[in-house]
Order: structure tokens, then sequence, then C-alpha cells
């Protein structure tokens, strides 16, 4: 453990850390462009220098490329240094088309924030700009290499940190190029975080291009929909549109990055202008209280003429857990059986088992599948299930792990061995191996964790689910013995369907008389039912989910809910009415609806969500890790 | 003697007020005598066009950030050739103050400020103006500032033939 | 006295002359005020309504009327409504005490030019300024609002305090008229106006009735700098306005005591005595006015330094003195 003093603060780091680190872990900041967390050093871009008073190395170094040593002493702030940092700067910007105003990168730009603290404001430098000819990346990143100051981060995100191959840097001295060989598409599923990684505006979000400004964004740490890893994003929205998605840092679930799939298709749904945004009976609008009350009247009626157990509640993968949570209260007072958390029994079945299979010992995380140095994946196409992971698994074959595949053959941005069984597999051999299965594989993979290991950790599982939330809707459907809708309206007592956020499929519900459905997506469901409640889209609300991991994570309210003003007055701008709700913004979460139709039937109003043993879950932290359930 | 000085002190004030009551006031009766206002006035807002007579205005949102009271909004978005430009751009006169910081901020010199400060209205929701009242087209100050020829980005012309700027890089150039 | 309809009716013609000419001069000393103090400042002052803006009181006053009568939550609502009148009624009582003219005979009838001739008339004086204490004291109390609450407090302290001096300055001049009828002190000076005997007495005397009517520079209790509007701050509409009024009243009765104890009430040559009387009031109001265009506000230290370390001693001293020296005469 080196000792060292950097701005008269001793500092005691683990060998092999940076000097910029070092820094970093005593909150001194050290601009920096080609230094990044996740990829390393490069030494491209010299804004990092410092200098050396005292040590091993002397005078003006650049703090990102060298490994701390005993008795090094640091200065940040020595007038050298800073000079040497002015003048970096001002030579990165000699030829930078000074178009801030024009560029989405502006206000949240690293360029612009370190030519501002570093004190470069006058162009002393007469010469002309060099200038590069932008290329069309597809339909999702725009390309404006004026503004690139060559610090290599996308390259070395793009080639090694997601293993494309269609992106890379040509050229050389001044004329260093980032881009495709010709214009095309980026191929790689990863291509989206170059927005996030680019520290100046090469790269630009073209689904939010011209949208907004970073001070204008409503944000807020939420957890991505997409799939059952979670990931951690910032949802950005303005003007009740929510524009794009960034990724925002979980080191024990998606570390830095979020995949193309959670970053450019979560959007359209939400921003939907057709989605439920009014309660209506029988296809007209009507008002909150008498589309609940319709509810309640019917529901009413359905037992009078069938008795209980004739309505069937129905939630879904993806509805929230508070939603989840206030389900078997609803069902009580409704007569009904235990909600129904799936609509395919196979897939209940499956689900539950896998989830009440895992336990903390041997639920893997995604860290844990970074850590990995043996990697078996059964049966399933991990980049059509959960993208990310393959990410994961990329960087453990990047630090030395062997990556195995059983089953289908899987297209992965890394050398993986074909092989017939687990039982291929060097898991015993290996010090921390790992086995990332779906549903339909775990009860194979779930044997394997009792191998005997021949110096290592026992192996590790990291099921896929089918759902955001699945992990959730399987604890609540174990808990309390549900039945899937299948085998419910196959008994054939069910009269009526409650779907809660659910997407059944149209032939199970064809024959079933009363459908009401609360959804903020236009689902079948939706389309069958006769009443129909709005609820609150995910950006909308605050809400809590369980990742595959059983992970429990916290999303938080970004925006109001309300039809997105773009596009709403034919005027072009928006209306000038004063109004407290906004057009198509009377929503409600589903959870509040459940709660509001228990009211309604005779039932008490709950006061405080999550209770009895998801207490521990209320004031969990959004921005943190998470909290896996295993500890409650 | 302190008492003396200042009985005297005050003696003295009541003097200058009463020396005042029969000076001749220095009001300007407004509405009937109207006084030439400066050119550099700071009252109604405009938006003024480049040389070129294209909207100055890219909706960089640099004014509604600098506003101290918020009454500026605009929503951005892409024109011909990539040019960014107000979809709309509302000032909410009735909320304006009139400080001026909005013109300063403004890279494109498009948010001006104009002499003319009889704008009053009875009804406070046409204090509300829309880009359309607000565009003029003429250059205001600054009659030959056009920014796009700054920003070397190429929008108003191809890419490199800005000022100070060379012609693209060849990247597949052998040439050092 | 006797109860005859005539001298009855005669009274009440007094009352309701009272009042009127009380409440007209009272509007127009807001009107003064602001023309003098625009003129003071180089400024024209209203202007525009009616002829040289002579109709501005009636606007103010229709502008009082119709405002919203609006009384904060948590306020003390019967004293809150209570406290604009406790300001302006004692005010206006004052003036029954004051006679604002020699005796005329109408009708055969000898007619005292003031509505109640009462042989405690000073008391009664003192009295009713105590009184009008409470109306800045609840007022700020009960409106349930920092600004106000603190307004009230300085009011509170102020206006017990000035009373103090303001009554020792008037015990000089009782005791040269030898009595506490204000006729018989008028009549005292018809040869000789009391200022000239009891200078100091009336230079105290004038301070604290500024202090009194809370004029610059005493205007603590409303402060605008620092308390918004003091304790009037939470009073809209003519509840406001019954304050504000108040205090132009004050000015007025309160000249009017000054001419009285000091500058011989009603008497001077040539002039008709009302005339006389109405032209030390107005000067008196002008003075206050002329003040208020010229000092700032004093620090609320300095006005209760001022009161209880310079003008009460003083003011003993004065009362001492005279005593001596009247005993010296006989």
């Amino acid at each position: 453990m080196p000792k060292l003093i950097i701005d008269n603060i001793p500092v005691e780091v683990a060998e092999g850390t940076t000097v910029l680190e070092a820094a970093q872990s005593v909150d001194i900041p050290i601009p920096h462009f080609c230094w990044h967390p996740a990829l390393g050093k490069a030494g491209a871009c010299r804004v990092c220098a410092v200098k050396m008073l005292d040590g091993p190395v002397k005078g003006i170094q650049m703090s990102c490329m060298l490994p701390v040593m005993e008795e090094m002493v640091v200065s940040t702030t020595d007038p050298e240094a800073m000079a040497m940092r002015r003048s970096v700067i001002e030579w990165l910007m000699i030829n930078h088309p000074h178009d801030c105003p024009v560029c989405d990168e502006g206000g949240e730009c690293q360029l612009q924030d370190y030519t501002i603290a570093g004190g470069h404001g006058i162009r002393r430098y007469t010469g002309t700009k060099r200038t590069h000819v932008n290329q069309q990346l597809g339909p999702y990143i725009e390309h404006e290499m004026n503004r690139c100051i060559q610090c290599y981060r996308c390259v070395r995100f793009y080639q090694e940190y997601a293993g494309g191959t269609d992106f890379g840097v040509m050229g050389s001295a001044g004329r260093v190029y980032f881009g495709r060989f010709q214009d095309g598409p980026l191929e790689s599923p990863f291509s989206g975080n170059l927005v996030d990684i680019c520290p100046t505006g090469v790269f630009t979000d073209k689904t939010a291009r011209f949208r907004a400004r970073y001070w204008d964004y409503d944000m807020a740490p939420s957890i991505c929909q997409e799939c059952s890893l979670g990931c951690s994003i910032t949802p950005v929205a303005r003007y009740r549109e929510l524009l794009k998605i960034i990724g925002r840092r979980n080191d024990a679930v998606n570390a830095w990055f979020i995949c193309d799939r959670g970053r450019f298709s979560a959007a359209t749904p939400v921003n939907n202008p057709l989605r439920p945004r009014t309660p209506r009976i029988e296809g007209r609008e009507a008002g909150w209280d008498s589309a609940l009350d319709a509810i309640v009247q019917r529901v009413s009626e359905l037992l009078k003429n069938h008795g209980p157990g004739c309505i069937a509640l129905v939630g879904s993968q993806r509805l929230s857990l508070e939603g989840m949570a206030l389900l078997p209260e609803l069902s009580t007072i409704m007569l009904a059986d235990a909600p129904c958390y799936f609509c395919d029994e196979r897939e209940r079945v499956q689900t539950s088992a896998a989830v009440t299979g895992l336990t903390g010992a041997i639920s893997a995380s995604m860290a844990d599948i970074r850590q990995a140095d043996c990697i078996a994946i059964v049966d399933v196409d991990l980049m059509a299930e959960a993208p990310m992971m393959v990410l994961a698994v990329r960087q453990a074959w990047r630090s030395g792990a062997g990556v195995y595949s059983i089953g289908e053959t899987v297209d992965l941005p890394c050398e993986c061995t074909a092989v017939a069984t687990l039982d291929d597999v060097p898991l015993a051999t290996a010090q921390r191996p790992v086995i990332i299965c779906g549903t339909s594989g775990f009860t194979t993979a779930r044997q394997y964790v009792s191998l005997p290991m021949a110096k290592g950790e026992p192996v590790k599982i990291s099921c896929i689910l089918p759902g955001p939330n699945s992990f959730s809707a399987a604890l609540f459907s174990h808990e309390h013995a549900a039945i899937s809708l299948e085998q419910a309206i196959s008994s054939g007592r069910i009269k009526g369907i409650i779907a809660v956020e659910a997407d059944i499929p149209p032939e199970l519900s064809a024959d079933i008389p009363v459908i009401a459905a609360l959804d903020w997506r236009n689902t079948d469901t939706v389309a069958a039912a006769q009443i129909i409640l709005p609820t609150t889209a995910w950006a909308e609300m605050d809400g809590t989910c369980i990742n595959n991991e059983g992970r429990a994570q916290h999303f938080r309210k970004t925006m109001n809910p309300g039809l997105p003003v773009h596009g709403l007055n034919p005027a072009g701008h928006p209306s000038h009415l004063h109004r407290t709700i906004p057009p198509g913004g009377d929503l409600r979460p589903a959870w509040q609806i459940i709660d509001e139709l228990i009211v309604r039937m005779g039932g008490t109003r709950t006061t405080e969500q999550l209770n009895g043993k998801w207490e521990k879950l209320r004031h969990l932290d959004a921005e943190g890790d998470g909290l896996p359930i295993y500890e409650l | 003697m302190k008492i003396v000085s200042d009985i005297t002190a005050i003696m003295t004030g009541m003097w200058i007020t009463w020396k005042h009551i029969f000076r001749r006031p220095v009001t300007i009766q407004y509405p009937e005598q109207k006084r030439t206002p400066y050119p550099r006035y700071r009252a109604r807002i405009v938006l003024t066009r480049d040389p070129d007579g294209g909207e100055r205005c890219v909706a960089c949102q640099l004014c509604s950030a600098a506003c101290p009271v918020d009454c500026i909004s605009m929503q951005a978005a892409e024109g011909v050739g990539g040019r960014r430009y107000a979809e709309w751009f509302r000032i909410n006169f009735s909320r304006c103050i009139f400080c001026g910081l909005c013109a300063e901020a403004c890279p494109t010199l498009a948010i001006q400020m104009t002499p003319d400060f009889e704008i009053c209205e009875r009804d406070i929701m046409a204090l509300v103006y829309e880009k359309e009242h607000l565009l003029i087209d003429g250059c205001g100050k600054s009659s030959e500032y056009n920014y796009y020829r700054h920003a070397g980005i190429g929008v108003t012309q191809p890419r490199g033939t800005g000022n100070e700027e060379r012609l693209p890089v060849d990247v597949r150039g052998l040439l050092p | 006295m006797s109860y005859d309809p005539i001298d009855i009716g005669i009274m009440f013609a007094k009352i309701a002359l009272v009042f009127f000419v009380i409440l007209t001069l009272a509007a127009y000393l807001v009107f003064a005020e602001r023309k003098v103090l625009a003129w003071i400042q180089d400024r024209k002052g209203p202007n525009r309504v009616g002829p040289f803006g002579l109709l501005q009181p009636l606007a103010d006053l229709i502008k009082l009327l119709t405002k919203e009568d609006f009384r904060p939550a948590g306020s003390d609502k019967w004293l809150f409504y209570l406290a604009p009148a406790m300001a302006a009624i004692p005010a206006i009582m004052i003036f029954s005490v004051i006679p604002f003219g020699s005796p005329v005979t109408l009708f055969g009838h000898q007619v005292q030019l003031q509505v109640a001739d009462l042989n405690v008339g000073l008391l009664l004086f003192m009295a009713l300024s105590a009184i009008a204490v409470y109306g800045v004291a609840l007022g700020g109390w009960a409106s349930n609002s920092k600004y106000a609450l603190l307004g009230s407090i300085r009011g509170l302290a102020q206006l017990i305090s000035y009373e103090l001096s303001m009554g020792l300055a008037l015990v000089p001049v009782v005791m040269l008229a030898r009595s506490f009828r204000l006729s018989d002190i008028v009549n005292a000076q018809e040869g000789c106006w009391f200022i000239v005997y009891q200078p100091v007495a009336f230079v105290i005397f004038l301070i604290s009735i500024a202090a009194e009517c809370k004029r610059i520079p005493f205007d603590l209790p409303e402060a605008e700098g620092e308390l918004v509007a003091g304790f009037h701050t939470e009073y809209s509409g003519m509840r406001f306005g019954l304050f504000f009024v108040g205090e132009y009243i004050n000015i007025i009765v309160l000249g009017g005591l000054a001419a009285t104890f000091f500058l011989g009430g009603w008497h001077g040559p040539l002039l008709p005595p009302v005339v006389w009387f109405s032209l030390k009031v107005l000067a008196f109001a002008f003075l206050f006015i002329w003040i208020r265009g010229t000092l700032p506000r004093l620090r609320y230290d300095q006005l209760m330094h001022f009161c209880w370390k310079v003008l009460t001693p003083l003011a003993l001293i004065n009362v001492l003195v005279t005593a001596w020296w009247m005993v010296l005469r006989g």
C-alpha cells in the first residue's frame, strides 16, 4: 500500500492505482478526458497534468498514466501544472468549431466545463481550423467530427469494451478520424453508449436531437423496464415528453453502460399520444368516479349471479411491487381466488421454480459475472433477452474467463466454446464459476450448485427472467399459492377479469363477459376491455421492482403525466390556456387505483405502501445499489 | 456644542426642503409629453434575422437559462440542412423585467431589445408574445454578424468553407 | 345646562359641523401632504383627478371602500375589526373639548364654539389619547403577523413613553391657567400666549405630539422600510383607511391642542377668531408635512433614549422651574 501526499493530504491507496484515482479517492478533482473508470487510461488528452514536487519522478506528469509510488508528493494546483492544463485546453480548442449553441452536448459537455474551469476564454490562435466530413451512423447516433478532441474514448469503448468491429480510428496526426469505414448504422447493440461516453459533442442522441438543454431536463434515478436485469438509468424528459435515456452507474448491476434496446426503445410507448389517457366505459370517456363505480357495480353483479370466485384479478410481470402487494387484498375483498400474476401456466411454474430456487448465496449479480472466470450459458439467447448480460460476459472474457454455451448457439462478442452439456464445462476447476440460464434451464443448472469444487467458490446462477418484475410476480404467486390465468379460466368459473397492466392473450379472454383493464399501454387486453382505467407509466411514478438477481430497486418519478406538449396545439406553440391538470395527465399509478377499488368495495385505505416484510423497501435509496431481497 | 450643531443641521435641512417647494418640478407628464428613448433603451424584445435573411435564433436555450424571471420558453427543432431553429419561441412580457440578460446571453445576437416600451394591454394574455410577434425582418444592431459563418459545422455553407476553416481532411489520404 | 330643544339642536349641529369639517379636512390633508411632499421632491404630485387633482381624496375614498376587506387566517376576528375604530374614534372625540372660536350669539342663545366645555377637558384629552394606543396595540396583535406584532410593540412603547413627556409639558400650562378647562386656558392667553412664558414646554409638546401622531421622524410603528407597514400590515380597504385617516385627524386635533395650549387658541388680532384658530391648526399641519419631507426616521433606541433621557427630565425640570417662578411671583 504506497503512501503519497496529494495537495498536502496524505493518501494511502492500493498498489497499481493511478495518481488520478488516488486524488479522486480524497475528493481532489483532476480534469480528464481520455481516462474513464470503465475504460482505464490512454494518455491521449494530456489534460490531467499534475506536478510531482518530490519522490521517484519529478516535474509535470500525466496523473492518469502514473501509478502511485511511495513518497510521491503531488500538487494539482501548482502554477506550472495549471499553465500546462490551460494550454492543453487551448490547443484542444484550436480546431473546435465553437458551435455550442447548436450542439446538443452544450450544458452537459466536459470540454465546455473544463474550458471554462481552466480559464481559457479568448482565442489567441489565428490560423485555420481543421474540419472533417461527418458520417451517417444510423437512426440513433448523430456524428459531428469537427467537435472531436481525440480522446479515443469512443473507439476504446466500442472495440475493447463492447467488442464492436465496425467502428474505429483512421488517419494520423492532426487528421485522426473516428468513424466507420463507410456510412451506415453502427452494428453494436451497445452503440448508444458512445453518446454518454464522448466528453464532447461528437456523438449525440439523434432521437433527442435539439429537444432540450441539460438544465431544463426532468431527470430522476430510474430502473430500465425492458428486461429482467433492471439496469440503472436516468430518463430525461422535457415538456411531458420522455426525450432520451442515459445510463446510470450501478456497480452491482450494469456498471456504467446500458444497451441500445433500453436506451432507444423505452421512450416511444411512454410518449405515445394514443395510449390510454382517460377512463373509459364501453369505449366512451368517463370520469374516474363513474369508471371505478362501474367496476364495483359489475363485480357486485357478477358476485350476485355467479357467487364467489367468479372474478380473476390478473397482475403482470411489469407491474410494480407496490401494485402487486395490494392485489391479494383486492382479491380477498372481491371474494376471488388469489390473483393470477402469470397468464401462462408453464411460465408460472418455471419462473416460480427459478425464483424460489434462488438464494442470496447462489444468485449471481452482474458484478459477479464480470468477475467470473468460467461462464456457462445454458439455452438462452442473451442478446434478445438480456443484452447487458452479454456486455458483462465480455468483460469476464476480457479478463480471461472461459465462456461456454450449451444448447442453441448464441452470437456473442467474445470467444465462446459450444459444448453439449454442463458436464463438459470445467466448472469444478474454476475459481468463480457462473451459470447463466433461462427459466427453462434453471432446474438443470440448480443441480450444479452443489458441485464439489476443486479450489474455488461454489457455482452461482444468474437466471434470466421473462419480464422486468418477474421476480416479484413469482414471489407473490408462490406466497399466495396462485394459479395462472390459463388454469383459472380452464376451470370455467371465471366470469370477469380485472387486468392490472397485464398482457392477456386474446384467445384466453375471448369468452369472458366482463373485462376491466388498468394499463398505460395499448394492449390487446385494453382493446378487449369494457372498462379502461389509465395508469401512469414507469417514468411517471415512483415504484419498486426486483430484478432477476433478486435485487429490489426503487425508481423515481421522472416527469408529470400528460400528452407531450410537442404537437399538441395546432398553432405550433403550447396553448395559452391555464389548467391545473395537463391534457391527458389525469392518470393514476396502478396501486392507487387498486387501493381506490378496495375502498369502494368496503375495505380500508392503505396509508403506507409496502407493509409487512416489504417495509424495509419503503425508504430504498433510488440512487443506491438497491437491496437484495434475501436480506429482508 | 453638539446640540447647537444638531439643531443647525435640522434647520439647514428644513431650509433646503423649503426652498425646493418653490422649484419647478422636473416631472414629465408622460402621455402628453413624450421623450425619445435612447437606441440602447431596454424595452420590447425582438428576434432578428441575419444579413442573409435567415432566422438568427438557434433556440440554444441560453436566454431562457439566463432569464431571472423565467419568462422565455422555446422548443428547438431541426430545419433544412441541419439548421437549428426555434419551432416556437415565447416571451411572456407580463413577467419580463427588461433586465437585458437574455440579449446579453444570446450567442447569435438574435434576441435584441428595442426602445419600444409602450406595450401595455388590457388582456394580460395578449402580453404573451409568440415567435410570429417577436421575429422582425431585419438585423437590428450588428448588421454584419451571421453566427453560422463562424460556427464550423457547415449549415449555411459547405463544410470547411466557413470563416477560418480549412477544407475537410481526406481521411484516406496517405500524405503526412 | 338647560334642556332647551334649541340648545340640544345647536349641540347636535356643532357635533355635525365638527365631524364634517374634521373628516373633510383630514381627507384634504392627505392630498395636501402628497402635494407638498411632491413639491419638496421637485415633483408635481397628484394632478389627474379633477382640476389640480382636487378630487383625489374622493377617488381615494372610492378605492378604499371598494377594496376587498381582508382578514388573515388565524387573526382574532373581533379585535381585528375593532382596532381601526379604536384608533380613529378617540382622535375625533378629543376635538369635542377644543374651543375653536369665541362664543357667538345665535337665535338669542349664547353659543360656545366648543362641543363640550368640560372642567377636566385637558384630562379627557390625556385619557382619550391613551385609549388610542389600544388601536395600535390590538390591531397589530390581532393580525397574527410578525410585522404587525413588531409594529404594535414598538407603537405601544413609543406612545406610552411620549404620552408622559406630553403630559408633563402641559403641567406648566395648567399651572399658568390654574384650570383644566380648555376655554379657561384659552382665555388666560388673551394678553400673552403661553409660548412666550413656556418655550421649552412648547418644544417638548411639539415633539411629543409628532411622536403621538406616529409621524416621521417617529413613524417606527409603521416603518415601511423594515416592517412592511407595521401594525396595519394586514389591513386593507376601509379598515386600513380608518387607521390612515385617524393619523390625519390626530394631526388636526393635536395641532388644535397645541394652538389652544400655547398659541392662544382662537385669540388673535384683526381676523375673526375661527379663522385664527384654523390658521394655527393648518400651520401645525404644514409643519408636520414639512418635517416629514425633511427628516429621516429615528432608530428605535434613539427614540426611547430621547424620550426618557432628554424630554421627560427636561419637562420635569421645566415644571419645577415654573413652580419656583410662580411661588416667587406669588
